[in-house]
């Protein structure tokens, strides 16, 4: 089927981009970045993750000027992105070290540095709280302020794994550490089968909604069922550079808040005597897609016939950019290439009415 | 100081702060700007447990900048988009390169505070840990 262009209607265009002031116009109250970043944090998270770029205020502002709308949000920091270079590879960042807020295991309930909930909503009664509708959030931000000076300083202290435990005893395999160059996915093409560093950066930034439908499909039996959530952690991991007049020295620039997951299942059907890991790991506080992360990696690993054990069927169709760009086209005018359809069905209906067919 | 350090504490300061002690630097030296701050990208290079392999998780958004004072240069990279912070740290960075740099006590009182508040923040945390008792006696791990 061939495209033909067309020409036309930039008036309307016009009007119409001006129009989207409308929508945002409905009250004189501005919406503040500061409060987008600090009261909607978790939809900023999922912004920044599906847009593989971490930069709170930037998915603030995205989001402030698509009315709210994550995919539109999304393309605008990918094209932002795009205007810039990229100056560095940051140091390895190691969650190893992370500055833990939350880390829960499902399979053990003695972990080494014990089970911390953090702030969860799982255990909430989902019951509205009205009184939200006309809150004192200064009150609030001094409340918490207090909170944290009432407290006895706790030393920060780093976590071993959950696995780890069971490398040691050889219930997981160890694999020794591979300094190869990660694949990347925003200046190569994928080509399958493709490498793990990029099955794990397409995951990561791929779709929320996408990704947790395929990880359900899983667990309701077109896949390997139920895997145990080893260890989930969120927390900040320090990001370092190097300094460009010393190599052996770095430069802190900041820190980022990621969740990371690893499930544990059998190995394989024949092999019952060892576990298999899938690993997830997304930026800010968006741990049901790290699982399905990690869900989805084992499946791709284990492989078959379902289809997230197919990897160009996963990888190919997750990313919220391509995806809704893809089906937003669809609304565009195709006039040329309709109107070809509806001659072939006319002709066809002719040629039954004459009974030659 | 080390690099990392430095970096870190100043990073961790308000923008006034760092905006006061590059002013006291630049009082008492010549300043060229050898790379006026601009905004980049640093993609975040990780290592993942299960097959020990590295993958890159996503990028952010820096800004960075490099000066020279009396000669040395000195170097500030920060995530974000805050110029001037980034330019004072940069003119600290000089300073500290060329060994001028007379306040070294008053970050170190920083950087104890710094981690003070981290450690509260950590203790609120801490606070949520769970304490299992198991129901049922025969149920060990």
């Amino acid at each position: 089927m061939a495209y033909v262009a067309v020409s036309g209607g930039e008036e309307a265009i016009e009007a119409s981009i001006r129009l989207l002031e409308y929508y945002r116009s409905g009250t004189e109250k501005d919406l503040e970045l500061e409060v987008i970043e600090e009261k909607m944090s978790l939809l900023v998270d999922k912004v920044m993750s599906e847009a593989g770029l971490y930069s709170k205020r930037y998915a603030a502002l995205a989001l402030k000027q698509c009315e709210g709308s994550v995919e539109e949000a999304v393309f605008l920091l990918r094209a932002y992105r795009s205007t810039l270079k990229r100056s560095y590879d940051t140091r390895v960042a190691d969650t190893g070290n992370m500055r833990i807020v939350r880390r829960i295991s499902a399979a053990f309930k003695d972990i080494q540095g014990g089970q911390i909930l953090g702030a969860t909503y799982d255990y909430t009664h989902r019951l509205m709280h009205f009184e939200l509708e006309h809150e004192d959030a200064e009150k609030l931000h001094e409340r918490m302020e207090e909170l944290i000076q009432e407290q006895e300083p706790a030393p920060e202290e780093f976590c071993g794994r959950v696995s780890d435990e069971l490398k040691k005893e050889g219930l997981i395999d160890s694999y020794p550490v591979n300094e190869e160059k990660p694949f990347d996915i925003t200046e190569n093409f994928l080509e399958f089968p493709t490498v793990r560093s990029a099955r794990l950066q397409t995951l990561t930034r791929a779709d929320s909604g996408f990704i947790s439908g395929l990880a359900y499909s899983v667990l309701r039996g077109f896949g390997q069922v139920h895997p145990t959530v080893g260890e989930l952690r969120s927390g900040y991991v320090e990001l370092e550079i190097p300094y460009l007049q010393d190599p052996e020295e770095s430069l802190w620039i900041g820190e980022v808040f990621l969740s990371e997951v690893e499930v544990f299942n059998e190995a394989d059907e024949k092999d019952k005597l060892k576990l298999a890991c899938g690993y997830g790991a997304v930026f800010g506080r968006n741990e049901n897609k790290a699982i399905a992360m990690a869900v989805i990696d084992r499946e791709l690993d284990a492989g078959g016939d379902y289809p997230t054990q197919d990897e160009e069927f996963v990888l190919m169709h997750g990313d919220s950019l391509e995806m809704n760009g893809f089906i937003s086209h669809l609304k565009l005018p195709h006039y040329v290439t309709f109107q070809s359809k509806l001659d072939a069905v006319r002709k066809t209906r002719r040629g039954k009415n004459d009974g030659q067919i | 100081m080390k690099k990392q350090r430095l970096s870190k504490i100043l990073a961790r300061c308000t923008r006034e702060t760092v905006h006061t002690l590059a002013d006291e630097i630049r009082a008492e030296h010549d300043i060229v700007i050898v790379k006026a701050p601009e905004k980049s990208l640093a993609m975040i290079k990780m290592r993942e447990p299960v097959k020990e392999t590295l993958f890159y998780l996503g990028e952010v958004i820096i800004c960075e900048a490099i000066v020279s004072l009396d000669g040395v240069k000195g170097m500030a990279a920060l995530m974000g988009d805050d110029f001037d912070k980034v330019l004072d740290m940069a003119v600290i960075d000089a300073a500290c390169s060329r060994g001028v740099f007379r306040e070294e006590a008053f970050l170190t009182e920083l950087e104890k505070a710094q981690e003070e508040r981290r450690q509260k923040e950590n203790a609120m945390f801490m606070n949520t840990m769970v304490n299992f008792k198991s129901m049922d006696s025969e149920v060990q791990g």
